[in-house]
């Protein structure tokens, strides 16, 4: 394409598509990603968001803060109804990104089936995935991508049971393993980085699939203020991996000097508060153990913070393992 | 039958408020129900819940239009929401205010109870939640329960939910609240404006929604979309901008969820305050110190 490629905040355009008005709370995370990943991508474009926060909080009747078509049906349709799109719009001969923004219960829970069969079929849409690790829409309850320890309305903590028991959904190995054109995860904290990827998957045509962490001020019971600090710490924490998948590779774009331990992104937040330290130490080593398996080909690998003078992680040799 | 209309912001427990004072009614022997408003406003925004009291079933389900009571949890809510439309002039009203009922003004002159319920509720429950300081107050002020019959319902609803520590503290916010109240009659002077409504059946809005490119709000359907919604009104905190500080950066620009902050064409900054919010965000991630959250919904 002959356009500039955009690197940093400043190039970002000066137009936005995603406007002011909407009913979010006060620090929502989501409206960063959904307001940013708009300005890239521009007018010519189509949004599909499927029941979520932000059709909640985007699209009151009669009116909406996108200034771009948006459609919005089922929760559970958002690959296929991005995949219909596109296929109106070749038939009309029109080219237009279809983007489709789904929040992490419409992707690794009710949305999977659609999303991998329009994935595998390589379809060319671009599907965001804004992960805020619960249905905070409804009232904060668990998901696949809500992670260990984790307090919510259906996994409660008391005598018998602290928090969800299972770890986080690995959706990028998911989506990877159907050999997409590109995916990457993203951070709202990480703006460079952020800007890149959404201007790269906004190039390239075929399935691309971008993964936004974005904090919930009430859902994981945070300062509204914070939300960018949280969403900086999960990534120096390890919580959060930057990496891109392109050309059947894997790469890391952001790697901590050295990995903060948990207790420094847990702390912040009133979901994890309860967390005896035996869960932490679960939680840590799993972070470990991911962070080793993701970034463990690479030469210099960031010394794992709390784990020093234990006995070495296990590596299996696959970089994409655990990610 | 008695309506009550609760008013408060998300986040101060206007709907536990409508149902502890639904069950309290009950508890006196009478039927009551209480339901919230059902939108999609989040924390910090205008909020609505109510409650409907009768000798008999009550089988009318409707939201509440002309209510006999209302309780008012934030007295900023009278400047930016109708709260007293449709208020029954034999009605009454309960609100949190530091001022004496005489002083008040909500637009119809009525029996008015107030009481100054943060100070109680930052010193029995440590957080500036109202809801259950200002049901004292309601029971000062409405004949239908009494202090004894709130204090039980308190128990029975946040015990259950936040356990017995809670509990108690807030039926003591409730107490403390009953003795400080003041009942007088307040001013009618201000005038209730009803917001016009847009509201188009299918056959009125625009085909596909497509409108022309040069419209304003390119295909956002109705009247300039959710621009329409000043969102502003939300705000306890205001930032405040130094632009000699400024490095430039466009950070806040980039992390502001409301996309009020605007940039210029030599990428410094303004704020658009009819929809700034006041989370924080800019002041707290400016590298330059350039923002910082001054006190208010005041612009400076």
């Amino acid at each position: 394409m002959s356009e500039k490629e955009l690197a940093i905040i400043r190039d970002i355009p000066n137009n936005d598509w995603f406007v002011s008005g909407h009913g979010a709370c006060p620090g929502c995370g989501m409206t960063i990603a959904v307001k940013n990943i708009m300005r890239i991508i521009g007018n010519n474009s189509t949004v599909y968001v499927p029941a979520s926060c932000l059709i909640v909080v985007s699209a009151v009747y009669p009116t909406s803060s996108f200034r771009t078509p948006l459609f919005f049906t089922a929760f559970e349709n958002t690959g296929a109804v991005t995949t219909g799109i596109k296929a109106a719009y070749r038939r009309l001969g029109k080219d237009a990104t279809v983007v489709g923004i789904a929040g992490d219960g419409g992707t690794f829970d009710i949305g999977l089936q659609a999303l991998s069969g329009a994935a595998e079929r390589g379809e060319d849409v671009l599907y965001v995935c804004v992960d805020n690790e619960a249905y905070m829409n409804t009232g904060i309850q668990r998901s696949g991508s809500t992670p260990f320890g984790a307090w919510t309305t259906t996994t409660p903590v008391g005598k018998k049971t602290k928090g969800k028991r299972q770890m986080k959904k690995d959706m990028m190995d998911l989506v990877i393993g159907h050999n997409v054109e590109y995916a990457a995860t993203l951070s709202i904290a990480h703006y460079n980085d952020f800007v890149k990827k959404v201007d790269k998957a906004k190039r390239k045509s075929g399935f691309r699939f971008l993964h936004v962490l974005t904090p919930c001020v009430p859902g994981w019971k945070t300062e509204s203020a914070k939300t960018v600090e949280i969403a900086k710490l999960a990534v120096e924490t390890g919580m959060w991996t930057l990496f891109e998948y392109e050309d059947g590779e894997a790469r890391a774009t952001y790697r901590p000097k050295q990995l903060l331990p948990v207790t420094d992104y847990l702390q912040l937040q009133g979901r994890f508060r309860h967390m005896p330290s035996e869960d932490i130490k679960v939680l840590q080593r799993w972070v470990c153990n991911k962070y080793y398996w993701h970034f463990g080909h690479e030469a210099e690998q960031p010394a794992c913070a709390m784990f020093k003078g234990e006995p070495e992680m296990h590596f299996d040799g696959d970089p994409l393992h655990g990610v | 039958m008695f309506e009550v209309r609760f008013h408060g912001r998300g986040g101060q427990g206007a709907v536990m408020a409508a149902q502890t004072f639904a069950e309290a009614a009950v508890l006196e022997g009478h039927h009551a129900q209480a339901f919230p408003y059902f939108g999609a406003e989040r924390r910090g925004a205008p909020v609505r819940a109510f409650a409907r009291v009768d000798d008999k079933r009550i089988t009318i389900k409707s939201q509440i239009y002309e209510p006999d009571m209302l309780v008012i949890m934030d007295e900023s809510l009278l400047d930016i929401d109708p709260v007293a439309d449709g208020l029954k002039p034999t009605g009454s009203v309960v609100m949190n205010t530091t001022k004496a009922p005489q002083d008040v003004d909500i637009g119809v002159a009525v029996r008015c109870a107030t009481v100054d319920a943060i100070p109680i509720a930052l010193e029995t429950i440590k957080a500036p939640i109202v809801n259950t300081a200002i049901l004292g107050a309601v029971a000062k002020i409405c004949d239908l329960v009494t202090i004894e019959s709130i204090k039980t319902s308190i128990n029975d609803r946040f015990g259950e939910k936040l356990g017995e520590q809670a509990a108690r503290m807030n039926s003591l916010a409730a107490e403390m609240a009953y003795a400080r109240t003041v009942v007088g009659i307040c001013k009618g002077e201000r005038t209730i404006v009803r917001p016009k409504v847009w509201l188009p059946t299918w056959k009125e809005l625009p085909q596909g929604t497509a409108l022309g490119e040069d419209t304003l709000s390119g295909v956002t359907v109705g009247p300039g979309g959710s621009l329409g919604n000043y969102t502003g009104t939300w705000r306890t905190i205001t930032p405040k901008y130094d632009q000699e500080k400024c490095v430039r950066c466009l950070r806040c620009w980039f992390c502001c969820p409301e996309g009020c902050i605007k940039r210029l064409e030599d990428d410094h900054v303004k704020w658009d305050y009819r929809y700034c919010k006041g989370c924080g965000i800019c002041a707290n991630i400016c590298p330059a110190d350039a923002i910082h959250m001054v006190k208010g919904a005041m612009e400076p």
